[in-house]
């Protein structure tokens, strides 16, 4: 192994700890926030991922594109796009209280990633957009994903930095208290409804967000990266992992989470060859293995939501 | 709690490091397949058939001056996040010469995008059969030795209206396979002056496609083409349409050349239903393929052993002729099976060798064709029509 080939690997971990702590993030500010339960984060991932697929790649027969815009361009069109599904389905689903809503929006995941699949003047069906733009993506393999890297940090850095500037302004303090007690929120006369519909539409967006970098990390993108396991559980386990309620856990959950998942295959692969292939379930053991364990001895995750003024002094652990 | 993880995480890296170091004079080449997810019944089978032909050349010499070749099984899980971080790890981790994999065309896409293509690392997928494949501005260095969905949906087309089926309905899975397959079955079954009174796509893993059936079947055709898996919903579909009498006739892609219809349904009920499948052109090439891997313990009729064989001995073909130089390896791969030179059946490692070291041209013929790449690394492939007989399938026409 050369220092080279672990650079390498290093990087593009990193690039997808990125990647996926956006995700993590947007999530956050739906369930950290806000408490509303979206299992759904695959279906806004994935009209990220399409939408600045279709604004950025060359022409295709069979299906819409050919705009071949700049990338940021589409990672801008991503999030809008995100937002202006989000809103509708916000606007019908928010009524739903946590678990209705859960229900409600897994319904909604699973009827974009179905559209997406079949409809092929639309996203090419089952078969994908290949060609898309990688920023950078002409210099050697290693520059290549360095400067990718930086974009992606870049992108997280800002990201973060405006979510955490509202979790501590007043609209932050606001969304808890709905959060955590509705009705004292309502008495008090937030507009609730609308205040939601504000955390869905963010968060929505920053996932759209996320599901574009991964795209054109990829230079492509096919039904089969917006599975529910892979595009909305794992993110539910990092949030939940890392702490909700916390952006830098979002962000280190997401590490975490990640990095025991891709290296544990290289601990695996040191097993004798017989058991290489059932092996590979060990991956999937472990990660459920690790959310039953900080489930049950840290609810509040590695990075607990911080707490401020009366609610540190009382130490009670918010929901 | 942190400094716990860090520690976890700390001893991850050090068991990375410790598994980094290859051991001395071993040649590795990458088996990336979706062990888990939703080919997992199928991968075992798949890997197993790449390392019969990874044991065959240890066994007959080793390549280059006598090095063993090992097998890294990667886990692509079948989506694109998956097969990017099995083929960063078998690139960069292992250092490996050259890829077999992924098996998912999502998982290519992506691994090839973002991994192989910039590294230059040679891959040839056994599966991965979406069109898409074809069109990827890969520096060649792309392969399949599985033909193209378009490839086998025309040639069914073709070989389905010389039968003389003249109306038929079709019924696919939603995926990249068989929408693949199906829409240039379409294509060229109209072209042909057939008719399609059928076309729609369904999903997997439902209980019940007897709605799907009944409109397939208003369309009046007495014959359905399934483009399915024969061990997952197409045996369902399969079922449901001889129960309720549907459809008289039934054609399959190679998907559904499976023993489980057999099986499950019995021969005798399935006595109007042909499927396609490819097949070696020699046909001794395929009989060498089954012995040996009946052999190992395999089952040399399950769906992608022959083609993940020949993907993993034409890799072994090329690491021996590039002289172990990895990024030599895409372009020897095109002159160890270009249709030149002297023939070489499955498992004829040391007489390769032989001729590889006098220089001499040879020309891989595999378990599952020819595999004479063309310019965008696709192979043409072999397509026979087979029936249900007492002793399982049995061809009964080749397909052009």
């Amino acid at each position: 192994m050369e220092l080279i080939g672990l650079a390498n690997y290093a990087l593009f971990m990193a690039i997808f700890i990125g990647i996926y702590a956006l995700l993590a993030l947007g999530l956050n500010i739906q369930w950290g926030f806000a408490g509303l339960f979206n299992a759904g984060i695959a279906g806004f991932f994935a009209v990220g991922a399409y939408t600045s697929a279709i604004l950025t790649s060359p022409a295709a027969d069979g299906r819409l594109g050919g705009f071949e815009l700049p990338f940021f361009v589409g990672w801008f069109g991503a999030m809008v796009a995100a937002a202006l599904i989000a809103w509708p389905i916000g606007k019908i689903c928010l009524r739903f209280r946590s678990d209705y809503l859960a229900i409600a929006t897994i319904g909604v995941a699973e009827i974009i990633r179905l559209v997406i699949k079949s409809e092929a003047e639309l996203t090419n069906s089952a078969r994908g957009i290949t060609g898309i733009p990688r920023p950078f993506g002409d210099l050697p393999y290693v520059e290549s994903q360095a400067a990718y890297l930086a974009l992606v940090i870049a992108v997280l850095a800002v990201a973060y930095l405006l979510v955490q500037r509202q979790f501590n302004a007043p609209w932050g303090r606001m969304m808890r208290a709905i959060r955590d007690n509705e009705l004292a929120a309502r008495a008090m006369g937030k507009n609730i409804e609308y205040r939601r519909l504000e955390a869905f539409i963010f968060g929505s967006a920053l996932m759209g967000l996320g599901g574009a970098l991964f795209a054109h990390f990829n230079r492509s993108i096919t039904p089969e990266a917006i599975d529910p396991m892979v595009a909305t559980f794992l993110v539910w386990i990092m949030l939940i992992l890392g702490g909700s309620g916390n952006n830098r856990g979002a962000i280190l959950g997401t590490a975490v989470v990640w990095i025991i998942w891709s290296m544990s295959e290289i601990a695996t692969d040191q097993l004798p060859h017989e058991y290489a292939v059932k092996a590979k379930y060990i991956r999937l053991f472990l990660i459920g293995l690790m959310l039953q364990l900080v489930l049950r001895f840290r609810p509040e995750g590695l990075l607990p939501e911080p707490l401020r003024g009366k609610g540190r002094a009382d130490e009670h652990s918010p929901s | 709690m942190k400094s716990k993880f860090l520690a976890l995480a700390g001893g991850l890296l050090a068991a990375t490091a410790l598994a980094g170091a290859p051991a001395k004079a071993d040649v590795k080449i990458g088996l990336i397949g979706g062990v888990s997810g939703p080919i997992a019944a199928m991968a075992p089978s798949m890997i197993d058939a790449a390392q019969l032909a990874f044991q065959q050349v240890n066994e007959q010499g080793g390549v280059l001056d006598g090095e063993k070749i090992v097998g890294v099984v990667g886990d692509s899980a079948c989506n694109p996040q998956g097969g990017t971080d099995a083929a960063t790890k078998a690139v960069n981790i292992e250092g490996v010469s050259a890829i077999v994999g992924p098996h998912c065309s999502g998982a290519v896409l992506a691994a090839a995008g973002s991994v192989t293509i910039p590294a230059g690392i040679a891959v040839v997928t056994p599966s991965g059969t979406s069109p898409e494949i074809t069109g990827l501005d890969d520096k060649d260095t792309v392969f399949r030795t599985v033909p193209s969905d378009d490839y086998q949906g025309r040639a069914l087309a073709r070989t389905l209206k010389e039968q003389g089926y003249e109306k038929v309905a079709v019924a696919y899975i939603n995926n990249d396979y068989g929408t693949g397959l199906a829409n240039a079955f379409k294509a060229e079954f109209e072209a042909q002056g057939g008719e399609i009174a059928g076309f729609a796509a369904h999903e997997d893993g439902k209980a019940s496609y007897r709605s799907n059936l009944a409109e397939l079947a208003d369309g009046g055709a007495d014959t359905l083409v399934i483009f399915d898996y024969g061990d997952g919903t197409g045996l369902t579909i399969l079922r449901q349409a001889l129960e309720n009498g549907f459809f008289e006739k039934f054609v399959g892609g190679d998907g559904m050349k499976s023993d489980a219809p057999i099986k499950e349904l019995g021969a005798e009920n399935l006595a109007t239903f042909v499927a396609s499948s490819p097949v070696g052109e020699k046909s001794d090439a395929l009989a060498m393929f089954n012995d040996a891997f009946k052999a190992a313990g395999g089952d040399p009729d399950a769906i992608f052993v022959t083609t993940s064989y020949d993907a993993a001995f034409l890799l072994a073909l090329a690491v021996e002729k590039a002289g172990g130089d990895k990024a030599g390896v895409p372009a020897a791969l095109r002159e160890v099976s270009n249709g030149e030179g002297e023939a070489i059946l499955p498992g004829e490692w040391e007489k390769a060798k032989a001729l590889i070291a006098d220089g001499k041209a040879i020309d891989y013929k595999g378990a599952a064709g020819d595999h004479n790449f063309d310019a965008a690394g696709d192979v043409p492939g072999t397509y026979a029509l087979f029936k249900v007989g007492g002793e399982g399938f049995e061809v009964i026409t080749e397909m052009k």
